[in-house]
Formats: structure tokens, C-alpha cells, sequence
């Protein structure tokens, strides 16, 4: 079980807080498929917080494939995150390596470099509207940000 | 975005059964349990000492009384108990206005003034019928409790009505025996909620149904009460005995000459006499009788006891009926 | 359920000659916590009054629970309503508020209101005066939930309350709305609290509605615009709330649908609910979006 915590000056809507910490649970391991998640109750009642947020980020993690809701029962994780493959991974990590070293070049300071990426992020996504709006792109700011 | 539960009642539209009545009595007893006890244990005190004085008295009486006009009775009866009757008459004529200050204004003040209405005028009993059951209840309690010291009163009165002391119309036993006792008290209640509730604020609201109750108690005894029923008149040299003496003047070949107060037979005296009447010791009534003059006395005869009673409780409870209808009114009315 | 909650067409009270709410049409679906957000003196709490019936509409009219009229019987019932500074009778005990307040209404859950107050460690024999704020808060709020009411109503509950006992209500409030489903209606000029507590928004401003509605959908009719101040004035795509002006940038809060395209050389942003308040309160000028749905009122 996990416990949710806030942050309320990141901006970021409360739901999509929620999201992004099962996500970054099951990524580190802390949640596995099998796993129930806080009843909706407990949520509320630790963080003072609508309960139609609460149920909206678990719907949100069921139509991720995520998790699942059992009548009666709660919520329960049913998938790991897809991962892309390792290999693939480390060289995608290779290739933005390169691409930092050549901003770095350029003159860009990490700023620079975390403004222009979040930007290009958002353009990306805003023209590819199945990553899902508004949310996607502010959940892609914060990933790339940690 | 809205699974969720919804509401374990229905949401009837249909006529809602209301809150018991019972249930304000507890309420009530709760709320005013304090200043309850604390007119209770005054009065209750007060009780005790009227009916241990009182049978001090019955005995008294019944042992040296009898001749009422004896000297015996005046040294062990009316001597020694005079002063402390006195005392107990004026304390009983202040309990209704004690009680319409303490218990009648706070009522609705008091929840006003605190900002409580809020709370108790969202419940679901409802304001009117929270409004109606408070004052109805409490309005009878008071009531009923001033009727027990009336009948105490009366008991307590008893060796001095036989002794012969007692006039039925003076203040000291009308405004006591009866029924006007008990709605005076009301009377002084519905004041004292009245005020409350148009003042709002518990003290000021207090210092008002003092001064509204003493007012009404002042021009009821001197004014109003003795214009009830036209009074009888007579000639003889003084009404008939026990009966209530309103005024007197003097008549000379049937008309009007002046007034038996004032300066009126003092000038007529002097007339008479064609100056200052120097030596003479005569009786002015019979100086005046001589030249044609006749004394008139008007006056309320004793048998008329009860109709007084009757007709002053029932303007009282009128009164008071009206003013906490209004007060309820108020309460119905009134924008937060 | 498809209720409104609360229903209010043309309502106005006037406080002598002056106007408290005017002109409020309102109508608040069942199932949410509606957050009522103005300055002080905005009329939250007169609109507050007119629906729980302690004040009588000088104009228009209100209703409650689905067509209920505001101060009926069935309106009382169903309501439970916390007061301001959550006035008690500051010299009866706990359990002596429990029992009052049990005398006072048709229903009232004994078990839950002694569970709740036990959990929260307020003792029952204490005299209600004697008990710290956020204490009275918590028994003024245990005694409308025990009520059972289908609608809460909460006027300025946090506003005396120190950052811990805030949190402590809300979640009390809070969880009483994921058990029960009551809906919920509070005022409060305290902005930021209210972004994680309330998905229904009424903001208020001298004494009129300006904008109501689902947060959400609110939000997402919304969005910030940053852009050359040289093209500030060229823009014309839609309504515009609020303008910050630089000398260079000028920030546009702008209401779009949903599926609006960004104008070139603008950046968009999403706006937050405090963001979007506060430009509201600072524009009197701007609101008025379009009508709420009404059913219960045009009998």
C-alpha cells in the first residue's frame, strides 16, 4: 500500500499528482500487479481532498490498463508500467547524451536546456492529440523536469 | 465523475412527519434548567418561609383574636405580624416582573444575541414550531407557579382576613389573591419575550420589561382598574365597609360645587364664615351639611371582587396571547 | 440523481436600500462540493441564509434538494447547515448538544455522532464554550452529519481555524462525502485551500454571480495566453477575462472551447482555479457565462 502525498505549489492538478506517484511506485518497484491501492476513503480523509478526484485518478488508472476496481473490494494494480525493452532504453539514454553535449556546446545552461526540452515536449504533443492534452503534456514537463 | 453513493434516504416530496412536541419539553428544561432552578429555589425558599410563618399566624390568630378588636389580638396578632406581612405582599407583587426579566427576555434574546438562532432555526424542527412549543411550555410553567402561590397566598392571608384587616380591592390582596396574580405573571412573561425579541441584546432587554411591566402595573392600579364598571354612588357619610372608595364630592340644589380634595372646601368653609372661622370648632362636614351642601362618595362595592378579577385576568391574558403571538410572528418573519 | 441541489432564479435581497444579492440565477447539481467564492461582503452569506430560510428573498426565488422550497419543512429536514463561527450554546455540555440537537430533528445518528467524537478525542461531559475552536468546528460539524442531511452547508467553516485544524475539517467534511454522497455547498474567501476541496465553483462579486460551474469544466474553458504585447490587442478569438500587460509580454486570460488552436506566436497555458478567481475577482466587469440549467423553478 502507498500513501499519497501533495504538493500544492507544483501546479500540477491533484488527480494527475495522484497518477503520477502509482506510475512512479510500480517504475521503482514499490507496487506490483496484485497490490490494492488506498481505499478511496482513507485518501480523502488523509489529504482532504475532493473524493470525485480520488475516483477520477483511479479511472484514469484504469484506462491506462494500470489498475483495475473491484465492486466492493477497491482498486488493484493490475499491470506493470510498460517499460520499453533495456536495450532500447540505454540507447535512447546514448542519443540525448549526444543532444545535451551539443546544447551544452551551443551555450545553453541547464535552464536553457530544461525550457527548450519542455517546450518541444509540449509542441510534440499538442500535434499528436492521442497523447492525451493537456494532462499528457504536463505530465511530460514533470518527467523530464525529475 | 459522480459514482458514487448516493444519499441512504429518499428524498420524499410527500407531507413530513414533524418533530414530536415531547421532544421541546427536554429541550426546553435543558436550556433554561438554570434560571428554572434559580427562580425555583427563590421561590421554593420563599414557599417555605410563607408557610411557616403562615402557621405561626393560624395560631396566633385562632388563640387571641376572638374578639378580632381585642387588645390581646392587636399585642400577639396584628402587632408582631404586621411588619413581615407587608413585606411578603411586596416581595410577591415583584415575582412577576422578576420572572418576565429573567425568564421571559432572555428567551429569544439570549439566542439572538449569541448568534445561536442560526443553529437552532436550521433544525428541522422548524423555527415556528421550535418558537411555539419554547414560549406555550414556558409561558404555562410560570403561569402555574404563580397560580400555586396565589392559592398559598391565600391561605397565608386567611388569619388577617378573618381578624378583619383585609380589603378585598386594596393592592395588597387584589393584586395577589385570585386569578390576576397568575396573569400578571403571564403578563410580565409575554413582556419580557416581546422585548427580547425586538431588542435582541438579554440585558437591555431585561431593564425594559421592568420598566414596560411597572408602567402597566402602575396605570392599571391607579387608573384603569377602578373604570372596570361604572362605581356606585352614595350620599350616606361613608361607603358601605370593605368596599373601595373612588372619590367624593360635594352637591349644592343638584349640581356640581367641588371636588372633596383640594382647596374646595376649605374657600367654601371660609365663605361661610365671611372670613378665617376663628374659635369655632365645628366639624366642617356638618358646616357644610347645614348650608345645603351634600356629600357624594363613589365607590366599587366588595361584591364586585370577583367580576374585577375576572375582568383583569382576561385583558391580561389577551394581552398576553397577543404579545407572544407577535413575538412568534417575529420569529417567523425575521430575516437573519 | 439529476437533481439540483440548489435552485435560484432572479433571487435578490435587499438590506434596506442597499442590494445584499441581486439577480442570482443559480442552479447546483446534487453530488458535489460547490465552493461559493467572493470577497467579504460579496453576499456569500446572504445567499447562504436565503437557501437554509433564515432570511426571506426581497426578489426571485429559491429552492432546495430538487424543487423544495428554501425554509420548508422538507428543506429543513434534509439540510444541515453550520453557521459562522459555529455558534453553540456555549454552556451545555457535548453530550448535551448531542441531545438537543437529537430533540430538534426527525433523525439523528446517536452512534455516529458519540464514534466520531470519541475518535477526535472530544470528551463529551465538556461544556461546549470550553473547547478549543477547531474542537467546536469538529462538534458543530458532527451534529449537522449526524443529521444525515442529503445537503451541507458551511459558511466560512475554516476561517478561524489554525492550518491543522483546517485540514482536520475539510477531511472530515470530506470523507462524510465519500461515505454519504452528501452534497456539499461552502463559502470561504480562502482561495487556495479550496482548489483540492471543491469541483462545483459559484464565485460571487458585489452581490452578483459572475461565473458558475464545474471546476472542471471551467478550467477547461480557460487558458492563459502569453504572447508579444504588440499582439495583445490584435486578439480577438474569443472572450477575454483579464489582461496583464508588459512592456514586452502580456498575459491573456482568455475563455476558448475546449478545441480552440493556440494563435500563432501566443503560448498556452492552463489556468488553475485559483488563478482563474482571482481574475474573475479582480474584472467585475467580466462573467456572466452562459445559464445554468433550470428545472424546478419555472413551475
Amino acid at each position: 500500500m502507498i500513501e499519497f502525498r501533495l504538493d500544492p505549489a507544483s501546479g500540477v492538478p491533484t488527480y494527475l499528482q495522484l497518477v503520477q506517484q502509482v506510475e512512479h511506485a510500480l517504475r521503482l518497484g514499490y507496487l506490483k500487479p496484485g497490490d490494492q491501492l488506498p481505499k478511496v476513503r482513507d485518501v480523502v480523509a488523509n489529504l482532504a481532498i475532493n473524493p470525485n478526484t480520488v475516483l477520477k485518478a483511479y479511472k484514469d488508472l484504469e484506462t491506462k490498463g494500470l489498475a483495475v476496481g473491484r465492486p466492493g473490494q477497491g482498486t488493484f494494480i493490475q499491470a506493470a508500467l510498460s517499460q520499453v525493452a533495456l536495450p532500447e532504453l540505454a540507447e535512447l539514454r546514448k542519443s540525448l547524451l549526444g543532444w545535451l553535449t551539443t546544447a551544452d556546446a551551443a551555450g545553453l545552461d541547464e535552464d536553457g536546456i530544461v525550457a527548450l526540452v519542455t517546450r518541444a515536449l509540449r509542441d510534440f504533443y499538442e500535434r499528436c492529440p492521442g497523447q492525451g492534452g493537456r494532462g499528457g503534456a504536463a505530465s511530460g514537463e514533470t518527467e523530464v523536469v525529475a | 465523475m459522480t459514482a458514487q453513493t448516493m444519499p441512504t434516504r429518499p428524498a420524499g416530496p410527500g407531507r413530513l412527519r414533524p418533530v414530536p412536541w415531547r421532544r421541546m419539553a427536554w429541550v426546553n428544561w435543558r436550556q433554561h434548567r438554570v434560571a428554572l432552578a434559580g427562580v425555583a429555589a427563590f421561590l421554593g425558599g420563599f414557599a417555605v418561609y410563607l408557610w411557616l410563618s403562615g402557621l405561626q399566624m393560624h395560631h396566633a390568630e385562632a388563640a387571641y383574636c376572638h374578639p378580632a378588636a381585642s387588645i390581646s389580638c392587636a399585642v400577639n396578632f396584628t402587632g408582631p405580624y404586621s411588619e413581615s406581612a407587608i413585606i411578603v405582599s411586596i416581595v410577591l407583587q415583584a415575582v412577576p416582573a422578576l420572572i418576565g426579566a429573567f425568564i421571559g427576555a432572555p428567551v429569544l434574546a439570549r439566542e439572538l444575541e449569541t448568534g445561536t438562532f442560526r443553529y437552532t432555526w436550521t433544525q428541522g424542527i422548524g423555527r415556528l414550531r421550535w418558537a411555539l412549543a419554547k414560549l406555550v411550555l414556558l409561558a404555562v410553567a410560570v403561569t402555574a407557579v404563580a397560580g400555586a402561590f396565589t392559592v398559598l397566598f391565600a391561605w397565608y392571608n386567611q388569619p388577617w382576613a378573618a381578624a378583619g384587616y383585609v380589603s378585598p380591592f386594596s393592592a395588597r390582596t387584589f393584586d395577589l389573591l385570585g386569578m390576576v396574580f397568575a396573569a400578571w405573571t403571564l403578563a410580565a412573561f409575554a413582556i419580557g419575550v416581546l422585548a427580547g425579541m425586538l431588542i435582541r441584546r438579554a440585558v437591555p432587554a431585561i431593564a425594559t420589561t421592568l420598566a414596560a411591566y411597572a408602567a402597566l402595573a402602575f396605570a392599571t392600579g391607579l387608573w384603569l382598574r377602578e373604570r372596570y364598571i361604572s362605581p356606585l354612588v352614595t350620599s350616606s357619610a361613608s361607603p358601605p365597609a370593605s368596599s373601595w372608595a373612588i372619590s367624593g364630592w360635594y352637591t349644592k340644589g343638584g349640581r356640581f360645587a367641588f371636588g372633596d380634595h383640594g382647596s374646595g372646601i376649605a374657600n367654601t368653609v371660609r365663605q361661610i364664615c365671611g372670613g378665617p372661622c376663628h374659635g369655632t370648632h365645628q366639624d366642617p362636614a356638618q358646616l357644610l351639611a347645614q348650608r345645603g351642601y351634600t356629600h357624594w362618595t363613589s365607590y366599587q362595592p366588595a361584591s364586585r371582587f370577583w367580576t374585577f378579577q375576572w375582568i383583569e385576568a382576561g385583558w391580561l391574558l389577551a394581552l398576553s396571547v397577543l404579545l407572544i403571538a407577535v413575538a412568534i410572528w417575529l420569529v417567523r418573519r425575521r430575516a437573519a | 440523481m439529476n437533481t439540483n441541489i440548489i435552485e435560484a432564479s432572479g433571487l435578490g435581497k435587499r438590506y434596506g436600500s442597499t442590494w445584499a444579492l441581486r439577480e442570482c440565477t443559480l442552479a447546483i447539481p446534487a453530488g458535489h462540493v460547490a465552493a461559493l467564492v467572493g470577497p467579504n461582503g460579496a453576499g456569500k452569506t446572504t445567499l447562504l441564509n436565503l437557501a437554509v430560510g433564515l432570511a426571506e428573498p426581497s426578489a426571485g426565488r429559491v429552492s432546495v434538494l430538487g424543487g423544495q422550497p428554501a425554509g420548508s419543512p422538507a428543506a429543513l429536514d434534509g439540510i444541515a447547515f453550520v453557521a459562522q463561527d459555529t455558534p453553540l450554546y456555549r454552556n451545555v455540555s457535548v453530550a448535551d448538544m448531542l441531545h438537543l440537537t437529537r430533540n430538534l430533528n426527525r433523525h439523528f445518528d446517536q452512534h455516529y455522532a458519540q464514534t466520531r467524537l470519541s475518535e477526535l478525542g472530544i470528551p463529551l461531559k465538556r461544556k461546549s464554550g470550553k473547547l478549543s475552536g477547531g474542537q467546536q468546528a469538529q462538534l458543530a460539524l458532527t451534529l449537522a452529519l449526524a443529521r444525515r442531511p442529503r445537503l451541507l452547508i458551511l459558511d466560512e467553516p475554516v476561517a478561524m481555524l489554525d492550518p491543522i485544524a483546517r485540514h482536520d475539517f475539510m477531511a472530515s467534511v470530506l470523507t462524510a462525502v465519500a461515505d454519504d454522497g452528501v452534497s456539499v455547498l461552502l463559502s470561504s474567501h480562502v482561495l487556495a485551500e479550496l482548489e483540492r476541496v471543491a469541483d462545483y465553483l459559484v464565485l460571487l462579486s458585489a452581490g452578483q454571480v459572475q461565473i458558475a460551474g464545474e471546476v472542471e469544466d471551467l478550467l477547461a474553458g480557460h487558458r492563459l495566453l502569453t504572447g508579444p504585447t504588440a499582439q495583445a490587442d490584435r486578439y480577438t478569438a474569443g472572450p477575454v477575462v483579464y489582461t496583464r500587460r508588459g512592456d514586452a509580454q502580456t498575459h491573456l486570460l482568455v475563455r476558448v472551447a475546449a478545441d480552440d488552436p493556440v494563435p500563432p506566436g501566443w503560448e498556452a497555458h492552463p489556468v488553475g482555479m485559483e488563478e482563474l478567481a482571482l481574475a474573475y475577482l479582480r474584472e467585475p466587469g467580466a462573467g456572466a457565462l452562459p445559464g445554468p440549467s433550470l428545472s424546478g423553478v419555472a413551475r
